[in-house]
Parts: C-alpha cells; structure tokens; sequence
C-alpha cells in the first residue's frame, strides 16, 4: 500500500463520527521526520472532518512540560497533547490529565502492546492512548562485525579490542548518561529507582556496573566522555564496531552507512541477564480542562487507528503502540530496522513515571562523570549523587498559615497610610506639596516605569520566596525556604551545593574577577595614556572590542576553546608539548576557565573608566612629586593609586555587583561543573528554578538573599567626597 | 661661589624655538625673578632648572654639580606651582612631610621639620585638613611650607601668586620677602607681573623671546631700560614714546607737540638731527604752564592719591600721572607738561637699544 492511498482510506475510516462544529487544539514537541508525519495524519483527519477546526502547536521539547503545566490550569492549554508516560504521575498529581478509557475494557486495550498500555495506566484507568514504544538498540557496523550473528554478549564485543586498530572502538555510547549506563545497572540486577519513587542508584550492583565502565575505559573498549554527536561521527565514518542508541540514529543513518539492529546484549559477567534498556511510551493524552472531552478522545484515539499508525510508523519511523498495524503493512514486520526496536522494546523496562525520576539524572550522570574520571571512588561518588538527589527531592516544608503575615503586612500597610494621612493635615506639608505638583508630573514617567520593571517583580519575587513550590505546586511555608538554606538543608555546612559553599565559591570568584579586572584594566590604561605612545586610537578599539560582543557569545567562543579535545587552548598546550588538560574535570581548572573568560569580557570597562580617571590628574601633581623625589614607581603608587581611588571606587562596585551576578559566563562555560563545584549563586538558583523540579520558591529565597548580601556589602562604603 | 650657574641653554618644544641659549648665574642667598610677557620663555627655563625638561644643549650647574642631565630628584631644589599642585588625597601635615618620607627621614625628624615650617608659616591649625578645605591663600601657604622644609639648595616659584585675589597677593609677597630675608636661601621666582618683579627682586631678569634682554638690580633696570621693550614692559602705566629727533643745539630731543631736555651726562654724543625714540615715564611729568609737553586730555582716572589723565600730544597717545589732590584738568582742556631731563629716555629707533652712553 502506498502511503497515498493509505491516507484516503484513513479519511474513509476517521469520517463518521463528525456531527457538530468543533474546536479542537493539540501540541506535541515532535521535530523532523516524527512531525512530517504526524502532520500526514492530522490533515487526514481534517479532510474527515471538515466541520472541525483543529490547531497544532509544535513547542520546543525543553519547554514542553512547564508550558503545559502553566497553560492547562489556565484553561489555555490544548485538548490534546503528545508526551512521553514518565510525566503521567506529575500530570495526574497537577490534574492535568483525564483518563481516556477504563483499562479493564480490553475493547480498547487489546489493540496496543502490553508493555504501552501497562506504562500508560494508573489507578485502573488508561490514560493516553499509546502512540510509539521508544529504546536504545545495538547498532551493528558489519564491516567490523564480520558474524551474521549479532553479538551475544557484551564480553564478545569487549574481544574485538585486540583486532581493530587504535582509534578504532568496539562500541560506543554516551558512557556518562545515566539513561544510557541504565541497561548495565539493570543487568546487575540495580535499578535507577524504585517504585516508591526512592533513589537505588547506589550499592553493590550500581558499584560493579560503574566498575565495569570504568574498565571497558581503560581498556579502549569505548571512547571517553562520548556525546552524542561524537557517538553519531565515531559509527558512522566506520570507527565503532557497535553502538548503543536509539531510532534516531538509524534517521541520521539513512542509507548511507551500512548498518545492522539488534536487541542489547546479555552480560555474561552478571550470569547471562540481558541489558535492559529504558523504554519509553509516547501516548496521546487528554486536557482534564478540554472543553470537549469526548471530541479530545476521539481525536486522541484517531492518531491510533491502524493507517494512521502505518503513516506514523512508515515516515516518521516510529515503533507504533497498535499491534494491527504490524499485521496490516507486511512490509513493516519485515523492517530491518523497526522490528529489531520493537523486539528491543519487549525487553526493555519502562521508564518509572515516579516524579522523582526526573531529578534523578544530573546526580547520576555527576557520579558516573566523577568515577570514569576517578575523582572519586566509584561508592563515594554514589554516595554524593545520592545525596544529591535526597537534597532536591527532600520533603517541602510544612504548609503554614499565611493569616499573621498578611496581618502584619496589612496593619505595616495602614500604619503607613495613617502616618501619610496625619502629613497631609500639615499645612505647610500641603502648600510644599502642591507647589512640587509640577515637579512630580515630571517624574511620574520614571517612576510608573521602575515600579514596574525593577520593584513590581522584586516585591513578587520576595513573596514567592515565602512559598514552597514544586512542580505545580504552591502553598505558602513563611520563611521555612529561608530555614533550609541558611541550615544548609541539614547537612554538613560546607558540603558540595550548600549555601556556604555556594557563597565562598561566589565571593573568591568575585574577589579574583576585580582583582584581574583593575589590575590589567588599570596597566593597559597607563599603556595607553603614555603621550608618546603611537596609534593610540587603534589599540583603544581593539582592546575595547571584548566589550561590545555580547557576553554569551564570548562566553560560547570560550567554552568551546577550553574544549579538551577540539579547544584551541589545548591545542596551543599540546603544540608546547604539553598534556591536554580537561579542563571542566576539576575544580580549579574549571574555576580558572570561567575566571578567563570573564576577565576578557570585564577589563575593558575598567581600562575605559581608569582611562577616563587618568585624564583628570593634574599633570603638576607628578611634577611637584618628581620635584619632591619620587621616582616613577613611588609617583604611581603615592599619586596615580590614591588619585584614581575616587573614580574607581564605584566603578569597583559596580563591577562587584555585575560579577557577583555574571550568571552568562558561569553557567555557559563551565556550567557548574565538575558536579556544580564552580556555580555561583545566581546560577544555583537558576538550578534550583529550572533544572530541579521547578522549585520557584525555593530559588527566590536564594535571590532574596543574594540581593540582601549585595545591599549590606554596597551600602557600607558612601561614595568619598571628591577633591 | 655661584649656587646656580646657566650656560647656553637651548631648548626647542616641537617646531618652536623656546629658550635661545639662556646665560645665567645667581649667588648664593639671591633672589632673582625672571620676568616678561608671556611665551617669553620664562616658566620653560624654570622647569628646565628644576629636571623637568630637558635642554637641547647648555649647561646646568648647582653649586659644584653639573645637573644638566640629572632627574629633579638629584638635584636637592624645590618647586612652588602655580596650581599649588598640592596632593588632594594627602593632609596638610602629609602633604609637608611627602619629601621628606620619600627621602627615609626620621619620622621624629620630620615631626620637628613639619611643625617648625608649619609656626613660621602659620598654618598649624591647617595640618589636619585636606587642601579641598582651605582657601586659595592656605593652599598657597601649604605650598610653600611644602619647599621649605625640604631646605633645598634652591627655590623655584612659577608664578605663585597669579591665582590669588590682589590683596591677598600684596599680603603673600610681603611673606614671601621675609621668607627670603630668615631662610638666606637662594631662589629663582618666575612672573609676568612687574610689581612682584619689582618688589622681590635682588635680581632682575627681563627674558624677551627665549633671551635675556636685560638683567640687574631692580631698581636700575626701571631706571635705565636696555631696550623699548624693557621700558615699556616694566612701569605701569606704560611708558610713553615718540618718534623725534635731536634738535639742532643737541641738548633736545623733539617730536610733533613736544620738546623736551635731554641729560648731556647720558646722551651727550648724539649729533644733532639724529633721529630717537623718546620714551617719557607717566609718572616723571608735572603740569607746568611753561611745559613744553602740549597734552591735550581726553579722559581723566581720578585714583584718590593719585589720577591718570589720558590724551594726545601731537596726535601720539599720551598718559600723564598727576596728583590726586591737584585741581584735576577736564576732557577736552590742554595741560602743558614738564618733564626732567634725567627722566627722559632716548632708543635708537631701528635697533630700539637704549641710547645711553653709560649703558652701551
């Protein structure tokens, strides 16, 4: 059947049910060819149902859950949405989502793989409609693995090492992700987590299945600190023998590379278990908020009928959930590529939907990164991933009545009211004020403006910090947030990610940023202020050039020159005959990356200041100190140093502050590794914000006090009187 | 001995020519003011004195040491500015003491230096401010202060007292005077202002373009001017000139409205009908109905002591000093003037060098 005419007899099929006009809106987070096709079934449905108007709305996939978390309660949120089931628990627990049928009518169920409806259901209802089954496989490079046979077991790739050439892995895979370290861990008998939603990345199994890459490391068994990009590269110019990963390397693929598919491997070393890998269930769900839920289950379950799921299945190279349509289109049982997922998939465990899981993958793919770089024992690393993970996912504080805050807000608010009142009853007050009402008209612009954009959002910011927020969640704790910061949640005072750190880490970075900052901003601008120096101008512009680029780009540029194996940084080393170094393996490397950079992008404002500083000491002053006796170094020190004191005092300030808060260099450059070490406060709270389940409260507390510190140590020092 | 000794000095500041070899020495304990209009030249051998610029050829010698090339801190002078220059971030009593810490003096030493200067010059209720706290005359002061008690070999003051008010001005030269009278220092004052030149001066030194063109004691420079230009530059108001010549009996010298005597002990041996320029003073004429000076007024500045009557005779602009008490004559009245002959200047009016035998 060509996909032609499949999609007129979907049309056929979708026809009936269309009775009364209806408004329809569906989202998904699809991209290439999965979108092609999804769109391929959608005008089906349209050309089925003339009388409906259906809206698709393709989000970006980073934003895709807090979009509908946010959207839906609002009532703005689609009908129908494309998502992966390991968010079903957070959706039902939001009330987001309505169930689509009972799972015991197997009317419905019988028509989808078991392992689909299983991962889809919750509390005996079926709550999306399965659309595709997704898993990593093992990729097979015949040129290099010569059996028609696919390998048995991972030990039989290990033996490949001694025949391929150096450069050359046996298998490759993103080593350091956790979902893809998940089917070793499975394979010794560990788990990710369990059911209750409690961390089990730890103990025996997870110590032997870390050992175990740590081994195939060095031993070039695998390459190290693979990405996905560099997993795509090594297999498809012919060196990795096997590579472990998902449906959209066989897209990259095409048929350019030859290729075979195969289920993971069985690991002999844990007596035989095959290596299980997550798999994940897409399904269509349905808006607890729809307005028309009936329509919004019709339409969820079309995307599942048989000759939309061979459209699915054949352009947009999906492992579809309906077991007919495999019957249907021989010719997607006899896809070499399609069936080895599907039979992957039967052997894959699917992705616990425990909201925690979520919060589960930075730790352990810290621990995995620490071990494979043996920083850390491979159980202490455990350790501290695990201790991360009970640090984002500990228990929120205890609700707490809001009545005695808002009295005392309240009776604060009256008594500035009342005090207002009582000024206006003062004559002279009220003839001052109404001779200054020109004045205020003046002024109403600017202050409507700042009370908007810098004092509506601070006091809105001050205020979450009250509450505890997690996902959705909200209710108000008082200043329990503020409690569990300054406590460092419990723990030791100045372990990895606690305030303190946090704090100590911010203050040396801010300490040696200023420090690098005045003192090379300071020498070029005595450079440049030499009156016999030539093409003055030029050198101005070009030293004042890492200014004017945007710091992100700077930031990117640098990140990408402190690269351990393509940066130019060590490639300059390396042509020295020097080591590489990996730069964002340890802290102080990682620290002086992120110090570089900034240093390039902040010393032009303050050779631009002391240039400017310069230019107003009186040329006397260094006559009558010549006079006096100083040679040129004591002239520097007793004049150039305590005349320019005045001018650079703000400017130090200034300078403090916006480093303080240089949230663009940290988090582009080092991103906090290794293991958050290098974040700073501003980007500890952004984590906290977006990266660890969206605990807005929690982050606010952080801000709160960030611009408390940043008041106390700014307010000390009143500008000096100037000469 | 000479404490300053000046030899050829040249000095050229990008395409101009500022100092056109400058000879110059002073004695110990001198005070010699350099004076002129301004470009003269006079502030650039200042800071050539002082290291801060260098000379292009010539020779600097201090006492017995040739400091031509020396930093300014070899050379044991001290330099009051103009501006002050006095270090705003500093104390007075630091801003005294900057030198002498910079030299590693005791810090007893320095206390006892600091407060000494501080009595003589009256500043000690200001050792604790800073120079934004004091007016311009204590800043004038504190600079002062700030050379004196280096005791240096030598004193340099450019133009110190431009910035004061003129009462203020007349107050601080006194001081200055009697500064010179207790310390015997030698010093080396730069102004383009004549009274100052006048008052302070041992030594007068009249630059013209990066030349000397005269020097001696005050007095005798005003009184017997080498040059036009140094007759017109110190007196105030100017002297007066005209175009004449020698009269037939050789003892007059005659311009257009005027005839005046001339002193044969001075310019007994200029021949009759030789063409001079005639420079007579404001101040050394008197009205005298038989003058022969024909003034005709046209505006009279009544000073109260004192009253500059403004005219012409013969149609050259004259201006006359009179007596403040005397009946004052109207604009538009003719005032017959008498001069004496030993004030009576006669120049040589292509070279405009004095024609004075006893100068030449």
């Amino acid at each position: 059947m060509t996909p032609r005419r499949l999609l007129a007899a979907l049309s056929l099929l979708l026809a009936a049910p269309s009775a009364s006009a209806q408004h329809l809106t569906l989202w998904h987070a699809y991209r290439g060819a999965e979108q092609t096709a999804l769109d391929q079934v959608l005008d089906a449905w349209r050309r089925a149902h003339p009388a409906a108007t259906l809206d698709v709305l393709a989000v970006p996939f980073e934003a895709y859950a807090s979009k509908l978390e946010s959207a839906i309660p609002h009532g703005h949120g689609p009908d129908v949405f494309v998502d992966a089931h390991e968010r079903l628990a957070s959706y039902r627990a939001l009330g987001l989502v309505a169930p689509v049928a009972r799972a015991s009518v197997t009317a419905v169920t019988a028509r989808f793989d078991d392992t689909a409806v299983r991962a889809l259901t919750a509390a005996g209802d079926l709550y999306a409609f399965p659309l595709s089954v997704k898993c990593v496989a093992l990729f097979i490079n015949p040129a290099l693995w010569t059996d028609p046979a696919p390998p048995a077991t991972l030990e039989s790739i290990e033996a490949l090492r001694p025949r391929l050439p150096a450069g050359t892995y046996p298998l490759v895979y993103e080593s350091q992700g956790a979902y893809f370290h998940a089917p070793l861990l499975h394979a010794y008998g560990g788990a990710m987590l369990d059911d209750a939603g409690r961390y089990t990345f730890v103990g025996p199994a997870a110590e032997r299945s870390l050992r175990r890459v740590i081994a195939m490391t060095r031993a070039g068994v695998i390459p190290d600190e693979a990405s996905g990009a560099l997993v795509s590269q090594l297999f498809s110019t012919g060196r990795a023998a096997t590579a472990i990963s998902g449906p959209w390397l066989a897209a990259e693929l095409g048929s350019r590379v030859p290729f075979r598919v195969a289920p993971l491997p069985a690991l002999a070393d844990a007596g035989g278990r095959l290596m299980e890998p997550y798999a994940t269930v897409e399904g269509a769900f349905v808006s607890s908020r729809s307005h028309d839920p009936s329509a919004a289950i019709a339409l969820a379950e079309a995307l599942t009928e048989v000759p939309a799921a061979v459209i699915r299945a054949r352009v947009g190279r999906q492992v579809v959930a309906t077991r007919d349509a495999w019957t249907a289109d021989p010719e997607l049982a006899r896809d070499p590529v399609l069936s080895v997922f599907r039979e992957a998939a039967s052997h894959a465990r699917p992705m616990p939907t425990h909201p925690h899981m979520r919060a589960v993958f930075e730790p352990a793919r810290q621990a995995i990164l620490k071990a494979l770089r043996g920083d850390r024992s491979p159980r202490t690393a455990l350790e501290e991933a695990e201790h991360r993970f009970t640090d984002v996912t500990r228990p929120l504080p205890r609700r707490r009545d809001a009545t005695l805050a808002l009295l005392a807000v309240g009776l604060a608010a009256m008594g500035l009211v009342l005090n207002s009142l009582r000024g206006l009853r003062d004559p002279v007050f009220r003839r001052d004020l109404r001779r200054s009402l020109p004045a205020y008209a003046w002024v109403t612009h600017a202050a409507v403006t700042l009370a908007l954009l810098v004092v509506v959002p601070l006091v809105i910011g001050a205020v979450t910090s009250l509450y505890a927020t997690r996902e959705g969640h909200s209710y108000y704790v008082g200043l329990a947030n503020y409690v569990d910061i300054l406590t460092a949640r419990g723990g030791p005072l100045l372990a990895t990610g606690s305030f303190y750190r946090v704090l100590l880490v911010t203050v040396l970075w801010t300490v040696a940023n200023i420090t690098l900052h005045v003192s090379i901003g300071v020498a070029l601008a005595l450079l440049l202020s030499r009156p016999l120096l030539r093409m003055k101008a030029l050198y101005r512009v070009l030293l004042i050039i890492p200014w004017a680029v945007p710091s992100y780009v700077t930031a990117l540029a640098w990140k990408g020159m402190f690269h351990r194996q393509f940066g130019a940084v060590n490639a300059l080393l390396t042509s020295l005959g020097g080591e590489p170094v990996s730069w964002f393996a340890r802290f102080s490397t990682a620290f002086a990356a992120n110090v570089t950079t900034n240093v390039w992008l902040g010393f032009p404002f303050m050779m631009v200041v002391t240039i400017g500083a310069l230019a107003g000491i009186p040329k006397d002053l260094y006559e009558a100190a010549a006079v006096d006796g100083a040679t040129a170094w004591q002239q520097f020190w007793k004049v150039t140093v305590p005349m320019l004191r005045p001018a650079m005092g703000p400017s130090v300030a200034m300078g403090a502050v916006w480093t303080f808060n240089q949230f663009n260099v940290v988090f582009l450059v080092s991103g906090g590794e290794p293991d958050g070490e290098t974040d700073i406060l501003v980007s500890e709270a952004y984590r906290w914000a977006f990266t660890r389940q969206a605990q807005y409260g929690y982050a606010s507390a952080y801000a709160v006090l960030i611009f408390l510190i940043l008041l106390l140590v700014t307010r000390r020092r009143s500008p000096e009187a100037l000469p | 001995m000479a404490a300053v000794t000046l030899r050829g000095i040249r000095k050229t500041l990008g395409p101009n020519l500022i100092l056109r070899g400058i000879d110059l020495s002073l004695t110990k304990g001198e005070f010699a003011v350099l004076v002129g209009p301004s470009g003269c030249g006079k502030s650039t051998l200042l800071r050539t004195v002082a290291g801060l610029e260098e000379p292009d050829s010539g020779t600097i010698v201090l006492g017995d040491r040739d400091v031509t090339r020396s930093p300014p801190r070899d050379r044991d002078i001290a330099m009051v500015f103009q501006s002050y220059a006095l270090y705003p971030h500093l104390t007075v009593r630091d801003n005294l003491a900057f030198g002498l810490k910079l030299r590693g003096v005791d810090p007893r030493e320095i206390a006892s230096r600091v407060s000494e200067v501080a009595r003589m010059l009256t500043i000690e209720a200001l050792l604790d401010r800073f120079p934004r706290e004091m007016s311009g005359g204590q800043r004038q002061r504190v600079a002062m202060g700030r050379a004196v008690v280096r005791r240096p070999q030598l004193f340099l003051f450019d133009e110190p007292l431009s910035n004061l008010d003129a009462a203020l001005r007349a107050q601080v030269r006194v001081e200055i005077k009697r500064l010179h009278a207790s310390l015997g220092a030698t010093m080396l004052y730069v102004t383009h202002d004549q009274v100052e030149a006048m008052t302070l001066a041992d030594r007068l030194v009249v630059l013209r373009a990066g030349s000397v063109e005269q020097e001696g004691p005050p007095l005798e420079v005003y009184q017997r001017p080498a040059s036009r230009f140094v007759a017109g530059f110190l007196g105030s108001p100017a002297m007066n000139f005209f175009t004449g010549s020698i009269d037939a009996t050789g003892r007059f010298a005659e311009a257009p409205g005027l005839r005046v005597s001339v002193d044969p002990a001075r310019f007994a041996t200029l021949p009759p009908g030789r063409p001079v320029l005639i420079g007579v003073r404001p101040h050394d004429v008197i009205p005298d109905p038989d003058g022969a000076i024909d003034l005709h007024v046209e505006v009279v500045e009544p000073m109260g002591f004192e009253a500059y009557a403004h005219g012409t005779v013969g149609g050259v602009a004259f201006v006359a000093r009179l007596d403040g008490d005397a009946a004052l004559p109207r604009p538009g009245e003719r005032l017959p003037l008498r001069v004496h002959a030993n004030s009576v200047h006669l120049f040589d009016p292509t070279t405009e060098r004095s024609l004075d035998a006893g100068r030449s």
